[in-house]
């Protein structure tokens, strides 16, 4: 799937992908790449900017964590994170339903 | 040069520094140590580029925002000052005429010039609500637009300490007082909105695309018709709003005012080209 159709649903994504447990950079993007079997292939380097982003808008909360003597910065939903993933969900649902019904 | 180091000049050349800046090589490394490889990271001039984009969008739209909640307490503020002063004192009573004569007419501009530009950027920040990545341009105006505002709320709370200082002669005791509290309490949100400003203007998005914003639409490539427009309904306003003595003269000198500051200030805030 190319990066551009990829674009506008990434903030969905990466909410979704954290919805479970916290997470850093490069796990998110493992496991995004994992849930849709390769299909998601972005540069990797463009998820960064989002997930910065999205801390900005008060939707993640990040702190710092120590592993294998890395330091590394580790993401997660915060209450209105949740909130704005709970209603992408309930919108994408809405859509797939409409779109399958005309295009089957 | 490695890759970090190659990330690392671009996010200076972007302006992105400072802690932020540590953050994202430290993060960048972790990736890389953790098995990520360079060729699927994307290239250093992309990322950079992609979070100065990001980020100036984010935190410029929010900015608008932070300086209209900074402004609206220094304007009401201003307001109940002047709504418990009436009638004013003598204009030439100031201590000094020519500082008197300036407060005052700061006070009668620079609060019109805050409000507009401050509803402005409120209208600019609303219009790429949903954008990831604003058109550098409209960042830019709309940073303009949040720094004009902030900036003549800061003029107009000095201008009324000044004012109370002054006409200290002339005023109720408790009124400079007053005055000098409102000023120097509501100066601090302003302080804090223009600190904001500062960090944010520091990034430098690219992104392409034109400004689109609401002026533009509803003056359909004619802004001086719109500012005429404009001019005329606050005119009207100024003149019902000051009866038969104050009226007329209210009136004319709205109108002159507004449109002598979208002659100087029109290409500033991105309303005319």
């Amino acid at each position: 799937m190319r990066a551009e159709t990829l674009k506008g649903h990434l903030d969905f994504l990466l909410l979704a992908t954290l919805a479970d447990e916290p997470a850093h950079g490069y796990l998110i993007i493992e496991e995004l790449k994992r849930r849709s079997a390769g299909a998601f292939d972005l540069p990797e380097g463009t998820v960064y900017p989002a997930l910065h982003r999205l801390e900005q808008g008060g939707l993640l909360a990040s702190s710092w964590a120590t592993a294998a003597g890395r330091r590394r910065r580790v993401y997660r939903l915060t209450a209105r994170g949740r909130r704005a993933l709970a209603g992408a969900r309930r919108e994408w649902r809405g859509f797939t339903k409409a779109v399958e019904a005309v295009v089957t | 040069m490695s890759y970090l180091s190659e990330l690392s000049d671009e996010l200076g050349a972007v302006g992105i520094r400072g802690s932020r800046g540590r953050r994202i090589m430290a993060e960048v490394a972790d990736h890389l140590a953790s098995g990520g490889e360079v060729e699927s990271f994307g290239s250093p001039p992309l990322i950079a580029q992609r979070f100065a984009d990001e980020l100036a969008t984010a935190g410029t739209r929010r900015l608008a925002w932070l300086s209209f909640v900074a402004l609206a307490p220094a304007g009401i503020g201003f307001g109940l000052l002047f709504v418990l002063l009436r009638p004013g004192p003598d204009i030439t009573s100031a201590q000094t005429l020519a500082v008197g004569l300036a407060a005052a007419f700061t006070m009668v501009l620079a609060p019109q010039i805050a409000l507009a530009s401050g509803l402005l950027a409120l209208a600019l920040g609303w219009r790429i609500r949903a954008e990831t990545v604003a058109p550098a341009a409209a960042v830019r105006v709309l940073r303009r637009r949040v720094a004009l505002a902030i900036g003549c709320g800061a003029l107009t709370l000095t201008a009324v300490a000044t004012y109370g200082f002054e006409y200290s002669g002339q005023l109720p005791g408790w009124w400079p007082i007053a005055a000098y509290a409102v000023a120097g309490t509501l100066l601090l949100p302003l302080g804090v909105a223009g600190i904001a400003l500062a960090r944010t203007a520091r990034l430098r998005p690219q992104a392409g695309g034109m400004v689109t914003d609401v002026v533009g639409e509803i003056s359909q490539g004619q802004p001086w018709r719109f500012c005429l427009l404009f001019a005329a309904a606050v005119g009207l306003v100024a003149l019902v709003g000051g009866g038969l003595d104050e009226g007329p003269r209210n009136a004319v000198a709205e109108i002159v005012l507004i449109c002598a500051s979208f002659a100087a200030l029109g290409r500033f805030l991105g309303l005319r080209t």
